[in-house]
């Protein structure tokens, strides 16, 4: 896990995603080819760090290494240049988590290997 | 020569559920060695596992040799196909490929799945690695909650309501009770799904299929001679289709491409327009995934599964029952063998061995088993074969 | 002749403040160990599960440059007594998280202290003409033991400033200051230990009172400045009562204090105290405005400075958050849910 993350650490902490040097689409996630143009021209690109609610859900069942957090919410964000992303959602009253909500991007621990591994930071999002 | 056809000769399979006392292997070759004994003049060319995680479930890979071995087919080429909670239609559409292609006289495929032996959450995550590690699992997301936040996006866009959602499980429910092999035997309202636990809001307890240990196989053959007078049932047609990786990335998270695809093709390699079809197993590992999946195989409008469920349109003594023997969330969802079961219980309706669950003489039945959220569709269609 | 100045004077050119959503009302943790009453302040600002150093300061640091409008940073220096990792830079993850590489990444440690310390430095690095400009960050996920005196006030938070030549962007000009040190053990943790120790009323008078007295009263005597100079004084805020007294004994009023008192609201942040304190002043301040600044950390020893505020600030004043804005949005937590977040409960 923590050699995985360092790989990508950029896309973690900077929301480092790819842009379609073709036809300018842009994706996070990034991608090896453009959904739109097929185009394998893909480069890097700082995505932006606002976007919208698209939809969410709040779990209850976690995965190893989430229990203490649960329940908590997880969304589908659209960016403001279209970019979808997957991501969790803290810091927000339970009104204000709802689809269409603004947010905007933080970095928080994402994953914590025990007492003596890595501490692992990425995205989540906060309601603006 | 080239064959074009193939036939299911014979099936088995185990009780869905707690197998404490039975390994990986034991599951697979109680259901492996049953499927044999059901033939027991063809011997199988090659052996095809279907398995999604028993490095994780099980510490074990290498299950072709191994279960080969176990049945007394060393020798024979025996491989695992992996495509997630789709690994047993996938595994028995590679082995239908080798036997119509004549590379191989006869298949046997064998599902298998030991999850009971982990706990819950190493449970969740074994079937959360059917999606990204560095993107999905990575902030947290269960299988669950990728679907549960389908099942809101479905239900905010297409105006279902709660009620409405619960009214898949029911149907899987009722058809459970009479299934011997079925993990849950007891029957539901809605108001037991809608009042279950919370897992990934929306979705509760009952809109998702369980955790259990199975095993399922299938004996194909190109010859139908070589079945020795035994009822037969024909594979009609066959597709395996792909949707972008994560549902998250689609332009519409409620097309369900993939099963949409795959489910054309094969009926259309079968010859059968929708009125035809006798019963359908839909893969419903969660109520939305089998709501859209009827919706993507044009059983229902856009927006209308639940509807046409709660309606009656899918129960067992309808013009199109699903989920005969109880589907994911009654007979139970085994993953790797999930498929292979489908499989099963499409032979068993169409060789009139279903018993209690026999729906009024089929001619040709569809299975549909997808791995991730409609990332992998494997779609077969069978018909009576004389 | 204890002054510092460097030879070209430096400025702040962005800052960002931060302080955590999650707040636990000192009246809850009287409840759970002495069955009622409150501690010296109303509330402290709580750190969630998933929030640490590194966290509070990228957050903050984010801020601070996109205030400054520099894309290309000489040094990232964070001061902070809770360092995620024993051995591991924290400065380098927020260097990573920021896109700078080519920079010197280094972590302070000063009690609290170490946030001034690192403005110090860094002013250091850009008046001798080293670098360009860097960051300071001071930041802490501050700890009491359970039912101890320190946890009514160990707080979470702090402010990162990005400092460079003055100029027509320059915030505030950081125009000199002074520090002084003894050997002091008021408050201590030792290694591996996860709360800190501290001597009661030792940490008053010959700790706290003595270092800031001796590091303004330098200030005052070798710039020759009175309190009358300055429109705000920020000092280092364990408790609400030791910056007002120790700005009643150097002769300064309510009034010069008030703005950068957070502590009733959000405790002591330690390393972040005195730092979010400025970035509070600064939220309000107008060119013109002189400002004193001292900090405090135990061990001991103080840094006091003497900022003239420029007329950068009206022209990127709203480009970060305000520590106003951050005071409102918070929400309260009951005890429980604070020993869930900062690890208070095993399972």
């Amino acid at each position: 896990m923590a050699i995985q993350s360092w790989r990508i650490r950029d896309r973690y902490y900077r929301l480092v995603g790819s842009r379609c040097a073709s036809c300018g689409a842009e994706y996070f996630p990034p991608v090896y080819r453009c959904r739109e143009c097929g185009s394998d021209k893909m480069k890097d690109k700082e995505m932006p760090k606002t976007g919208r609610i698209v939809t969410y859900t709040q779990l209850h069942e976690p995965l190893p290494g989430f229990e203490a957090q649960v329940p908590f919410y997880l969304a589908l964000v659209e960016l403001e240049n279209g970019a979808r992303v997957l991501t969790q959602v803290v810091d927000s009253p339970d009104e204000a988590v709802k689809t269409g909500a603004k947010v905007k991007a933080t970095v928080r621990r994402a994953k914590v290997e025990g007492e003596s591994g890595q501490i692992i930071y990425g995205y989540k999002f906060i309601v603006a | 020569m080239a064959r074009s056809k193939a036939y299911v000769a014979s099936v088995g399979f185990t009780k869905v559920g707690d197998h404490w006392e039975k390994s990986l292997l034991d599951l697979a070759v109680e259901a492996g060695s049953s499927a044999l004994k059901g033939a027991p003049k063809a011997k199988p060319d090659v052996l095809i596992v279907g398995n999604m995680f028993s490095a994780v479930g099980a510490s074990q890979e290498h299950l072709g040799a191994m279960v080969a071995g176990a049945l007394g087919l060393t020798g024979i080429p025996a491989f695992k196909v992996e495509a997630a909670c789709a690994s047993g239609a996938s595994a028995f559409n590679v082995a239908c490929s080798l036997v119509k292609s004549g590379s191989v006289g006869s298949a046997l495929v064998v599902g298998v799945e030991k999850m009971r032996d982990l706990e819950p959450e190493e449970a969740s995550q074994a079937l959360a690695m059917a999606e990204s590690a560095e993107y999905t699992q990575f902030v947290g997301a269960s299988f669950a909650a990728l679907n549960g936040l389908l099942a809101r996006y479905y239900m905010e866009s297409e105006g279902v309501s709660r009620d409405e959602l619960s009214s898949i499980p029911v149907i899987d429910h009722a058809n459970g009770v009479t299934a011997e092999h079925a993990q849950f035997r007891k029957a539901i309202t809605a108001d037991v799904v809608s009042r279950s636990s919370m897992v990934a809001d929306p979705l509760r307890l009952f809109d998702c299929a369980p955790v259990g240990d199975g095993a399922a196989a299938a004996l194909i053959l190109g010859d139908p001679k070589a079945g020795a007078g035994k009822k037969l049932v024909g594979v009609l047609g066959g597709a395996v289709s792909t949707n972008e990786f994560s549902v998250y990335e689609r332009k519409d998270m409620l097309d369900f491409r993939a099963t949409r695809d795959a489910f054309g093709s094969a009926m259309s390699q079968a010859g059968l327009s929708l009125p035809k079809l006798g019963a359908l197993e839909v893969h419903d590992a969660f109520s939305v995934v089998g709501a859209l999946s009827l919706e993507a195989m044009g059983l229902s409008k856009r927006g209308e599964g639940c509807r046409d469920a709660k309606a009656g349109k899918f129960d067992l003594r309808s013009d199109m029952p699903i989920n005969t023997f109880g589907g994911l969330k009654a007979r139970g969802h085994p993953v790797g063998a999930t498929g292979v079961y489908q499989i099963a219980e499409a032979f068993l309706q169409l060789t009139d061995a279903a018993g209690k669950n026999q729906v009024d003489r089929p001619d040709y039945v569809a299975t549909h088993n997808i791995g991730g959220v409609d990332t992998t569709a494997a779609v077969h269609v069978f018909g009576r074969a004389s | 002749m204890y002054l510092m100045q460097s030879k070209n004077r430096a400025a702040i050119l962005g800052y960002g403040a931060y302080i955590p959503y999650y707040r636990l009302p000192t009246t809850e943790i009287a409840r759970v160990w002495r069955g009622g009453g409150s501690g010296p302040n109303v509330e402290k600002a709580v750190a969630s599960m998933d929030e640490d150093t590194v966290t509070m300061a990228i957050e903050a640091a984010r801020q601070a440059v996109a205030m400054s409008g520099l894309d290309s940073l000489g040094a990232v220096f964070v001061g902070t007594e809770s360092k995620p990792y024993a051995v591991k830079p924290t400065s380098t993850i927020v260097a990573q998280a920021l896109g700078q590489h080519h920079t010197l990444a280094a972590d302070l440690e000063f009690a609290c202290k170490a946030g001034t310390e690192a403005i110090q430095v860094i002013t250091g690095l850009v008046g001798s003409g080293m670098i360009q400009a860097g960051l300071a960050i001071g930041m802490d996920t501050a700890q009491g033991r359970p039912g101890d005196d320190l946890e009514y006030t160990a707080a979470s938070g702090g402010a990162a400033y990005v400092i460079g030549n003055k100029g027509e962007g320059a915030i505030a000009v950081i125009d000199c200051s002074t520090s002084f040190v003894s050997d002091t053990g008021d408050f201590w943790r030792r290694a591996h230990e996860k709360y800190p120790r501290h001597l009661s009323r030792f940490t008053g008078e010959p700790a706290y009172f003595y270092h800031i007295e001796n590091a303004v009263r330098t200030l005052f005597e070798e710039t020759g400045h009175k309190p009358g100079d300055f429109t705000y004084a920020v000092f280092h805020q364990p408790n609400p009562r030791f910056p007002v007294e120790v700005a009643t004994r150097l002769g300064f009023t309510m009034d010069q204090i008030k703005t950068g008192l957070l502590n009733p609201m959000i405790g002591n942040t330690y390393s972040g105290s005195s730092p979010i304190g400025l970035a509070a002043v600064l939220d309000e301040a107008k060119p013109g405005d002189k400002i004193l600044l001292a900090s405090f950390g135990s061990g001991a020893g103080s840094d006091a400075f003497c900022l003239d505020v420029k007329d950068g600030i009206t022209k990127k004043r709203g480009k970060s958050p305000t520590v106003k804005s951050m005071l409102q949005r918070g929400t309260r937590i009951d005890y429980s849910t604070y020993s869930k977040f900062r690890d208070k409960l095993h399972k």
